[in-house]
């Protein structure tokens, strides 16, 4: 049977080649966009990880942590270190204590640009890099810090991570290094400092730039808060809650709980894809099959001549449906390896192929193929003996 | 025990709204070891009498008797078993597997028939041999001429030892060299492996190779002869 199976492929070898195909394409789908998801999620965390702040500060209404619009005043960082009090120019103002326990707050303003590379997007930091480095583990590895972009000359100055660095490209399309010149903000930058680890974005600006560049004038998107102590953090949080109320503080260990929340869309994108890939790989196999059982029919009329069972033929037919299946995995995975390699050399896109998502696009691909045969399978089992030997 | 005895046959085809009778009462009955060939002319039921006893068809009354065993009071999928166990069918066009190679076509018989582990290479070697295809295994069916698919053919049907082999015209896609060839080994495994063969034919001198001659009209066996070679 082992050698029917093989002669009925490669009778029809386009065919087969595109049963194969569409096979793989679910594969692949499936593949790419689930490690898509987990490499982007995974490269996400790494870069959260290096922020050695307890404490994230949004402002009123945010819980979301992509795509913020530059809306909490910069001065609350001021104010959260020393406290503030009624002026002369603003008599109104509520006092506040400095908060105890705060060893450093930092400004941060973020922006989402579309990838310089083309696919996919990018998260620019704008940043007070005095303050940065005290509330992160950023540490340069090459040339210099951000000046604060006031000064004439600096203001156009950019850091980038060491990803960003070894697989980035300039204006004229070269290899990135210090002194190459970047679009930031739809403006020309040029890189002062490589850094090491990634930290959040991997394109940090200075926060006065971001500010006149989006129009968001001594505003950012979030405060890091770093306590003296890490044991502080609670405290910290319940002061900064009490005397800045109607604002978003959390602390930076809800923050993977938060991108969940925020990501809870994608998961049921992702389920849709992996349904997808099932229709997909039945839909191939169940017409690709089919139309072999009616060009076969008389071949299922030679075989129940001989004697050949229901079980026998359906078996057959399944076989064969796996076999296809299988081919269509491997081609699915060469695919996907191909297709990762090309995009993580060519874009910023992290794209994790995990055993445990590539097992389960083998097992839909070949599911989704004996499923698909079943159907044409008992049909040809149950074809009449003697109308399926006359057939032409 | 007689191989084959058919008692009563009846069998009508429901054609729309019209009944069409094909069988309507045909009895008959086969020893171990004959060669009969069932003569008659196209319309009177011969090739239905062949499927209903090959277990392909259910007749509509009557009984089928084949080695003691009724078929007409099996389900199909019993029908199906027996035909593995005691049917060989040789048919006019052949009907090889046209991927396999010869070999691949008996290897697929002795597979359909014992299951994975239980092929016999010697009885296909011994059949070859009568057969005179041990040149011709690695061989596709459009490789080889009419004559040499239909021993294969042949030899595919006798390769599980059946009680019974049945053959639907196997001469009438041959010239008449191969026709004789052909019949000239159906007569041998009948001599040699004492081979039951039921044929039919529209070629009186095919059918005189035969023990008996059986004719058919109108869904009856209105005359059985011993033919003038068996005699």
């Amino acid at each position: 049977m082992n050698s029917l199976i093989a002669a009925n492929i490669s009778q029809r070898p386009l065919r087969t080649a595109i049963s194969i195909i569409g096979v793989a394409l679910g594969v692949i789908l499936i593949t790419l966009f689930v490690g898509l998801s987990r490499g982007m999620m995974r490269d996400a965390a790494e870069r959260q990880a290096n922020v050695d702040a307890e404490i994230r500060f949004l402002p009123s209404g945010n819980v979301s942590l992509a795509g913020n619009p530059l809306m909490l005043p910069s001065r609350y960082a001021d104010a959260i270190l020393h406290g503030v009090q009624p002026t002369a120019e603003d008599p109104d103002i509520q006092p506040k204590p400095p908060i105890d326990g705060v060893a450093a707050v930092s400004p941060v303003g973020e922006y989402v640009q579309g990838s310089v590379a083309g696919i996919g997007f990018e998260m620019v930091d704008g940043i007070d890099y005095p303050s940065f480095i005290n509330t992160t583990h950023l540490t340069l590895a090459q040339g210099r810090g951000l000046e604060d972009g006031r000064t004439s000359g600096t203001e156009y100055e950019v850091l980038v991570d060491h990803y960003y660095a070894a697989s980035g490209k300039d204006i004229d399309g070269r290899p990135v290094h210090l002194g190459s010149r970047i679009t930031v903000l739809g403006h020309t930058f040029t890189i002062v400092g490589i850094y090491e680890p990634s930290v959040l974005g991997r394109v940090k600006i200075p926060l006065h730039t971001m500010q006149q560049l989006l129009g968001g004038v001594e505003n950012c998107t979030y405060l890091l808060v770093k306590c003296e102590r890490p044991e502080l953090a609670d405290r910290v949080l319940q002061d900064l809650r009490r005397y800045y109320p109607g604002n978003n503080v959390i602390l930076t260990t809800e923050i993977p709980a938060l991108y969940s929340q925020t990501l809870a869309p994608v998961e049921i994108f992702l389920n849709v894809v992996i349904g997808l890939g099932l229709v997909i790989s039945v839909l191939v196999i169940l017409l690709a099959m089919y139309t072999t059982i009616i060009e076969r029919t008389r071949e299922i009329g030679i075989l129940k001549s001989l004697g050949a069972s229901k079980r026998f033929i359906v078996m057959t037919i399944e076989k064969e449906a796996a076999l296809i299946s299988v081919l269509g995995v491997v081609l699915g995975f060469v695919v996907a390896v191909i297709g990762k390699l090309a995009l993580e050399a060519n874009t910023r896109l992290m794209i994790d192929l995990e055993p445990k998502w590539l097992l389960i696009a083998a097992m839909i691909g070949v599911l989704g193929g004996v499923l698909g045969a079943i159907y044409p399978a008992l049909r040809a089992a149950n074809l009449d003996p003697v109308e399926a030997i006359s057939y032409d | 025990m007689t191989v084959l005895e058919t008692i009563d046959l009846q069998m009508i085809y429901h054609v729309g709204k019209v009944d069409v009778p094909a069988l309507r009462g045909a009895t008959l009955q086969v020893e171990p070891g004959e060669y009969v060939a069932i003569m008659g002319p196209s319309g009177c039921g011969k090739s239905t009498f062949l499927h209903i006893v090959g277990g392909m068809l259910k007749p509509t009354s009557g009984r089928v008797m084949i080695e003691g065993e009724d078929l007409t009071a099996m389900t199909d999928a019993q029908r199906t078993d027996l035909r593995r166990r005691k049917i060989g069918f040789v048919f006019q066009r052949f009907n090889l597997f046209p991927t396999l190679t010869a070999e691949g076509n008996l290897k697929l018989a002795e597979r359909i028939y014992a299951g994975k582990d239980n092929r016999d290479p010697a009885r296909r070697r011994e059949v070859l041999k009568v057969l005179g295809l041990e040149d011709k295994m690695n061989h596709k069916p459009l490789e080889l001429s009419g004559g040499e698919q239909q021993r294969v053919a042949i030899a595919r049907a006798l390769i599980n030892r059946p009680a019974i082999i049945l053959a639907d015209e196997p001469t009438g896609n041959l010239d008449t060299e191969n026709s004789g060839v052909v019949l000239n080994m159906m007569r041998q495994l009948n001599k040699e492996f004492g081979q039951t063969i039921i044929m039919i034919t529209h070629n009186s001198e095919a059918a005189a190779r035969a023990d008996r001659i059986i004719e058919m009209r109108d869904g009856h066996v209105v005359r059985s002869t011993v033919s003038t070679q068996a005699i």
